[in-house]
């Protein structure tokens, strides 16, 4: 269900997030909303239903590009992975902790990325580029991470039964 | 064996939604695919997502200029009007310039290609990875777009649509690292190949000769020889100039005519596969 769910909601808020930012007139700065959701993910539910749903937020960031080659849904689930792997050794439940996650989660995807197509694509240098527009896009997913955070948990909370309930 | 797969089904599982994307990715390398039936379930229910969303910004945004025009409207009413007159001197011109220009054509054998009507569309989204450069138009496969055509605006390029489905289409903007336009000089007519930078501001002109008559100021026109753009469209002006020291070749700067983030609505011209056609047939004859 919650697989579904936030699909669903990827779907959403990429297709909000391609307006907005053309309507903000940003160049390449990007909000990168899938981003939060993966780490919301790899923070908070069981590996084999993030590793899903990761996978499905990525195809659709996939789809959005244009071009789609496959690359956006394997960062999704290499992020989920590092992002679970981290949560281990830090706790990123917290507000703060969720924005500095989501903050490192975009920085990483981001490098990612360009590496990823540096490898397969001769036209890189033009590419490099967009790492202009990496830092305001790190500060800007991290804080569109925090705002998003009460509805992802109220998506979680509203898949379980609340304790007591069936007494 | 089922025992096996039992116990590591998790990391199994795990490793295939890794690698079977992965390895989709290294071997097709940045020239995508073919829309899945996935895909365009996802298409058909994001584009009208973004239309309205598209819609009501645009809205709004005209409903506010709109009262804030009204301050003034009067003398800017006025100096519209004496434009006009300016203008409708400057279209009869144009007219009678374009009804030589045809006769000379019709006595030259010369073809335009197409008399197929230019497609509107508006710009309801842009992608949102800052990797690939491209938007998203509401006009798809059922509109007669189709991947390839050109894509323009009464002031010059935009780019060329990438992917087409049943109600949208996906265009690769003419700043994408990855897009090319064969392109010329105006003044000069010396011909160059338009590359895009991918910050999203400026275009580099590569394969021109450091001999070659190219300067600040020019103004590039595609050249038809890409076979995808007509001729003569605006590209943008060179802004700068490079002529190394050693090397074949200059490096310049072209800042695009058209600003690729305010565009709202663009035409898409039907496909001219024998745009340079006219020079070439009179070659083989």
């Amino acid at each position: 269900m919650k697989f579904f769910a936030f699909t669903v909601l990827a779907l959403l808020l990429l297709s909000v997030e391609s307006v907005l930012v053309k309507a903000l007139e940003l160049e390449v700065t990007r909000i990168d909303v899938s981003v939060a959701l993966v780490v919301y993910l790899a923070l908070r539910s069981s590996t084999l239903e993030g590793a899903f749903s990761s996978f499905s937020i990525g195809y659709l960031l996939d789809v959005f590009t244009g071009r789609p080659t496959g690359l956006y849904p394997f960062l999704a689930v290499l992020v989920f992975l590092l992002v679970r792997g981290a949560g281990q050794l830090v706790d990123g439940r917290s507000r703060g902790g969720f924005a500095l996650f989501v903050a490192a989660a975009t920085l990483g995807h981001g490098l990612l990325a360009l590496f990823f197509i540096w490898l397969t694509s001769p036209a890189t240098a033009g590419r490099m580029q967009s790492l202009t527009g990496l830092p305001l896009q790190v500060l800007l997913t991290a804080g569109v991470g925090v705002l998003l955070l009460p509805l992802l948990k109220r998506i979680e909370s509203g898949e379980r039964p609340e304790p007591g309930l069936l007494k | 064996m089922f025992s096996f797969l039992q116990r590591y089904k998790e990391p199994l599982v795990v490793g295939a939604l890794l690698l079977v994307p992965l390895i989709t990715f290294l071997s097709s390398g940045h020239r995508g695919r073919d829309p899945n039936f996935v895909d365009r379930a996802v298409l058909a229910v994001s584009s009208p997502v973004q239309g309205v969303l598209t819609w009501a910004i645009h809205g709004l945004g005209e409903a506010v200029a709109g009262y804030l025009a009204l301050h003034g409207a009067h003398e800017e009413a006025t100096a519209c009007r004496n434009e006009l007159a300016e203008a409708h001197a400057e279209l009869n011109a144009l007219k009678e310039a374009q009804a030589e220009n045809a006769r000379l054509k019709a006595m030259l054998g010369y073809s335009d290609g197409t008399n197929e009507p230019e497609i509107l569309a508006r710009v309801v989204g842009i992608n949102p990875t800052p990797h690939v450069q491209s938007v998203r138009i509401n006009r798809g496969e059922a509109d007669g777009v189709r991947a390839g055509m050109p894509v323009v605006t009464r002031e010059g390029v935009v780019g060329q649509v990438m992917r087409s489905v049943g109600g949208s289409s996906d265009v690769m903007l003419v700043t994408d690292p990855a897009s090319r336009i064969g392109g010329m000089s105006q003044r000069s007519r010396v011909r160059a190949t338009v590359t895009g930078s991918g910050d999203g501001k400026q275009l580099s002109l590569d394969f021109v000769r450091r001999e070659d008559d190219v300067k600040e100021g020019d103004q590039v026109v595609t050249a038809g020889t890409d076979g995808i753009f007509p001729r003569g469209l605006l590209v943008g002006t060179v802004k700068e100039v490079q002529r190394p020291m050693v090397g074949m070749f200059l490096g310049g700067r072209v800042e695009p005519v058209v600003d690729i983030h305010k565009v709202e609505e663009v035409f898409v011209v039907p496909l001219i596969p024998d745009v340079v056609a006219p020079v070439a047939r009179e070659g083989v004859k």
